[in-house]
C-alpha cells in the first residue's frame, strides 16, 4: 500500500551523547569568556560589560536552547542548527580583537549572524527547510554575507584587513551596498515566508505566539540592513531592541518546548477520558484535539476486507492515503490503523498521540470492521434485490416477445381459420373450444407475466403503473403524484411495489372506506405515503409484505416508516434517495 | 397501415384486413418507420402495437400521440399486451375522435376487431372492455352506476368501448329506439350532460367513470 511512514515511526535518532553535550556546554563557557574578554580588550569600546552581555545575550541563548532542543527533540535539526547559529554569530564579534587576523575573521562574518538567525527561523520547527523558496532564499542570503569576501580582498577597513590584495575603496563601499541591500530585502522576503508558512498551517496558539516573536526580530534586523544602506540613523535603544529581540527568539522557542511537553501530557488525559471502549468517531475526535489539528482522521486497517476503511466503516482509497503526511498505528506489532495529520504538526505530540491511539484503538478497529460488514451486507441486499429484478424483468420481457406474440399469432390464425370455415359448421364448433382455450390463456399469461413483473412501471412510469393498480383497489383510492419525470428504474419499481402491497394490505385487513396515495419529491429523495382510514394495527413483523418493503427500500438507503395505531388507519411512509 | 414488430402477428392482421376489404398500404417494424411512412401514404387508420424497437417500452404509445397531435383526423388504433386506464384517457383527452386502445388478443374475435377498426377509421373509439371493466367496477362511495338496471349497464359499458347506437342495438339484439331510450335514462339517473355526438360521449362516460 502507498502510505508513507514518516516522523514518529521511524527509529528515534539518539540525543546528543554525554560527551557532545559536555563539549557545547564548554563550548559555550569558552565562548562568553572570550567574548567577554574581548570586549575588556577591545581597542576604543565604550561600556565593555554591557556590550559584552549584549555579545552573550545573542550567542549564549542560542547555544543553550539548541543544547536543550537537541537533547529534547533529537531528531529534530534545529537544535544543532540553533548552536551552530549561536556559535556561528559569536565570529563577527572577532572585530573586537586588537589581532588584525582575528579582526579580519570577524570583518569576513559580520554578517553571518542574521542570516543565520533567518536559517534558524525558517528551519522551525523540524530543523529542516521544507519549501524550495526557503531553501532558496537562506542560500542567496549566505551568499549575500559571503560578499564579506571580495570586500575585505578589494581593501575595505583599510590597513588592519589583512586580506587586502588591492585599495578600491569605491568597489569596496558598491559591494557593501549591494550586501546590505541584498540582505535587507531576503530578510523582508524571510519575514514574508514566515507570515504564509503561518497561515497555511494549522498550529496551536502557543506555535504562533512563538513565529511572531521570530518576525519581529527578523524584521527589525532588516529595517537595520536597510538603515546602515541609506544611512538612516537609528536610535540606539532600536538597536538594543532588535538584540534583545534576537536573543529571545530561542527563549521562546523553548517556552514552545515545554507547552509541547504539556500537550504530550494532555494527550493522555484526552485519550483516558474516552473510558475504556472509545467508538471509532470519539477516538477520531479525541486524536484531533489533542494534535490541535482538525484536519486529522484515523483510517483503520480492516484485515477481513484487505482494504482500509474510516470511522464509519466505507473503504478508503489507497490513493487518497499516499496524498497526505500519515503514521503508522501498530499494536502488537501489527499496523492497525493510519492516522492522517496535517504535515506541521509538532512530531513528539504526534508520537504521543500515535502510542496513545494504539492502546485505545482495539475496539474502534473492531467497531470499523463490523460497520463495513454491514455496510458490505447492505450492498450485498441491493445487489441481490437488483439481479432478482433484473431476472423478474427478463423472463416478463421472454414471456411477451415469446409465449404471448405466439399465443395472440395463433388466436388469429385461428380466428381466420374459423372463418374460412363458414361452409362447415361442425368443423366451426370443433374449433370453438380450442379458440375458447387460447383466450384462456393469454389471460391467464397476462396474470402471470402482470404478477413476475409490472411492465407497466418500466414502460410508461411510476405515475401511469400507480393510477391504475388505484383503479383496481379494492377501495376507493385518491393519486396524487408529483415525480417529475422518471426517476431510476429501482426507485420506481420499489415505490410501485410499495403501493402494491400497502393498496393489498388494505383490501385484506384495513377495512378502510378510503386511501390516498401521494407520491412527491423533495429534492433528492423521493416520498411515497399511502394512508388509509381502516382500522390500523398493521405492523413491519407481522405482515412479510411490509418486512420484504422495508427490506427494498432500505436496500436502496431509503427508509420506510408504518404508523398504525389501533383504531386510527395506516400510514406507510417511505423515503426513498432517487439520485440517478 | 400496421405497426407491429412480430411478423406473424403484423403479417394476420395484414391477411385478416386484406381479406375484409382493406388496402394495407405500409407494414413497420418500428415506430420510427411508421412516423416516416405515414407522411409518404396518408392512410386512414394506423394499427400499432405498444411496445416495439428500439426499447420495446412505450415507442407505439409515444408514436399515437404525436400522430394523434399532428394528424387529428387519422384514426390510430393502439394494441397491447395489457391495457392501462391511464393511457386510454390519455390517448382520448385531446380528442376522442378517431382512437383505439385494444388488448392484442382482441384480433381472435374477428367481426369486433374489424369492426373497432371501421369506427377508428371514421372517426369514432374503440376503448377495450377490460378498462370500461375496470372503470365501472371502480368502488367509490355512494356508486351512482349502482341505480342503473343490469341492462342499462350493459349499455353505458357498450357506449364506453365506443359503439354506436346503432352497433349497442345489434350487439344486445334490440331495436335502436330501445338503445335511445337506454341512453337518455342512463345520462339521466348518472346526472350527466347529454354529449353532441356519439363519439363525443365516450370521453364523457369514461372521465364519469373515473370518477
Amino acid at each position: 500500500m502507498g502510505v508513507t511512514r514518516s516522523g514518529p515511526d521511524v527509529a528515534r535518532s539518539a540525543g546528543p551523547s554525554r560527551r557532545a553535550q559536555e563539549a557545547v556546554v564548554l563550548g559555550g563557557v569558552v565562548a562568553g569568556a572570550g567574548l567577554t574578554g574581548l570586549a575588556f580588550t577591545a581597542p576604543g569600546l565604550e561600556q565593555p560589560g554591557y556590550q559584552a552581555a549584549l555579545a552573550c545575550w545573542v550567542t549564549l541563548t542560542y547555544v543553550l536552547a539548541g543544547l536543550v532542543a537537541w537533547r529534547r527533540r533529537p531528531e529534530s535539526r534545529l537544535g544543532v542548527l540553533m548552536i551552530t547559529a549561536g556559535f556561528g554569530s559569536c565570529i563577527n564579534f572577532l572585530v573586537w580583537s586588537p589581532t588584525d587576523v582575528l579582526f579580519t575573521i570577524g570583518l569576513l562574518g559580520q554578517f553571518l549572524p542574521p542570516v543565520l538567525f533567518l536559517h534558524v527561523f525558517l528551519a522551525f520547527p523540524d530543523g529542516r527547510l521544507r519549501y524550495r523558496i526557503d531553501r532558496t532564499v537562506v542560500a542567496a542570503a549566505y551568499a549575500a554575507a559571503a560578499l564579506s569576501l571580495p570586500q575585505l580582498l578589494v581593501g575595505f577597513e583599510g590597513d588592519r584587513n589583512v586580506l587586502a590584495i588591492t585599495t578600491e575603496p569605491i568597489v569596496a563601499e558598491r559591494l557593501q551596498q549591494l550586501q546590505l541591500a541584498a540582505l535587507g530585502l531576503l530578510l523582508m522576503v524571510g519575514v514574508v515566508l514566515l507570515v504564509h508558512h503561518r497561515r497555511g498551517s494549522r498550529l496551536r496558539p502557543a506555535v504562533g505566539l512563538l513565529m511572531d516573536a521570530f518576525l519581529l526580530a527578523l524584521l527589525m534586523t532588516s529595517v537595520l540592513m536597510l538603515a546602515g544602506l541609506f544611512g538612516w540613523t537609528i536610535a540606539q535603544p532600536v538597536r538594543v531592541a532588535t538584540f534583545l529581540a534576537l536573543g529571545l527568539a530561542p527563549i521562546v522557542f523553548l517556552a514552545g518546548l515545554l507547552q509541547a511537553q504539556l500537550d504530550r501530557a494532555s494527550v493522555a488525559d484526552v485519550l483516558l477520558h474516552l473510558g475504556a471502549g472509545p467508538t471509532p468517531t470519539e477516538l477520531e475526535h479525541a486524536v484531533r484535539r489533542a494534535l490541535y489539528d482538525p484536519s486529522a482522521a484515523l483510517v483503520f486497517w480492516l484485515p477481513e476486507f484487505e482494504c482500509y476503511g474510516d470511522a464509519a466503516g466505507r473503504q478508503v482509497d489507497v490513493a487518497e492515503l499516499s496524498e497526505r503526511a500519515s503514521s503508522a498505528i501498530v499494536r502488537d506489532g501489527r499496523d492497525v490503523a493510519v492516522l492522517l495529520h496535517d504535515p506541521g504538526v509538532d512530531r513528539d505530540l504526534l508520537r504521543s498521540v500515535v502510542a496513545a491511539a494504539g492502546v485505545m484503538i482495539e475496539n474502534a478497529q473492531l467497531q470499523v470492521e463490523l460497520r463495513a460488514r454491514l455496510e458490505e451486507l447492505r450492498g450485498s441486499r441491493a445487489r441481490i434485490i437488483e439481479a432478482e429484478q433484473r431476472a423478474r424483468m427478463d423472463l416478463e420481457r421472454d414471456l411477451h416477445d415469446g409465449a404471448q406474440q405466439r399465443l395472440v399469432a395463433l388466436s388469429l390464425e385461428l380466428a381466420t381459420l374459423d372463418r374460412d370455415l363458414s361452409r362447415y359448421p361442425d368443423l366451426r364448433d370443433r374449433l370453438a373450444p380450442a379458440k375458447a382455450e387460447v383466450s384462456a390463456s393469454l389471460a391467464e399469461l397476462r396474470d402471470v407475466a402482470h404478477g413476475i413483473f409490472p411492465a407497466a412501471v418500466r414502460d410508461h412510469g411510476l405515475s401511469v403503473a400507480v393510477e391504475s393498480l388505484a383503479t383496481r383497489a379494492a377501495v376507493p383510492v385518491r393519486v396524487v403524484a408529483t415525480t417529475g419525470g422518471r426517476l431510476p428504474e429501482r426507485v420506481e419499481l420499489t415505490a410501485f411495489y410499495l403501493v402494491s402491497e400497502s393498496l393489498a394490505n388494505i383490501g385484506k385487513h384495513a377495512c378502510a372506506s378510503h386511501a390516498l396515495v401521494e407520491i412527491s419529491r423533495l429534492q433528492e429523495t423521493l416520498v411515497v405515503e399511502v394512508t388509509d382510514d381502516g382500522v390500523g394495527g398493521a405492523a413491519t413483523e407481522k405482515g412479510t409484505g411490509l418486512r420484504g418493503l422495508a427490506d427494498r427500500v432500505e436496500a436502496l438507503g431509503g427508509r420506510l416508516r408504518v404508523w398504525s395505531p389501533h383504531g386510527g388507519g395506516t400510514r406507510v411512509r417511505a423515503e426513498i434517495p432517487c439520485a440517478p | 397501415m400496421i405497426a407491429e414488430d412480430n411478423v406473424l402477428l403484423r403479417e394476420g392482421i395484414a391477411r385478416l384486413l386484406t381479406e375484409s376489404g382493406w388496402d394495407v398500404v405500409a407494414r413497420c417494424e418500428t415506430a420510427d418507420e411508421l412516423l416516416v411512412r405515414v407522411a409518404a401514404a396518408a392512410p386512414d387508420v394506423v394499427i400499432v402495437d405498444i411496445r416495439m424497437p428500439p426499447t420495446y417500452t412505450d415507442e407505439g404509445m409515444r408514436a399515437a400521440l404525436s400522430l394523434r397531435e399532428t394528424r387529428p383526423e387519422l384514426g390510430v388504433l393502439v394494441l397491447s399486451q395489457y391495457v392501462e386506464v391511464p393511457l386510454a384517457m390519455r390517448l382520448l383527452e385531446d380528442s376522442p375522435d378517431g382512437v383505439g386502445y385494444l388488448l392484442k388478443d382482441r384480433v381472435s374475435n374477428v367481426a369486433d376487431f374489424l369492426d373497432s377498426v371501421d369506427r377508428v377509421a371514421t372517426g369514432g373509439s374503440a376503448i377495450d372492455p377490460q378498462i370500461v371493466t375496470a372503470l365501472i367496477n371502480k368502488r367509490r362511495d355512494d356508486n351512482p352506476v349502482s341505480r342503473l338496471t343490469p341492462r342499462e349497464r350493459e349499455v353505458l359499458a357498450l357506449m364506453a368501448e365506443g359503439r354506436s347506437n346503432q352497433g349497442i342495438a345489434d350487439e344486445i339484439h334490440v331495436t335502436l329506439r330501445a338503445v335511445e331510450k337506454y341512453v337518455s335514462s342512463i345520462f339521466t339517473k348518472l346526472d350527466m350532460p347529454t354529449a353532441p355526438t356519439e363519439s363525443k360521449r365516450v370521453l364523457a362516460v369514461l372521465l364519469y367513470l373515473r370518477g
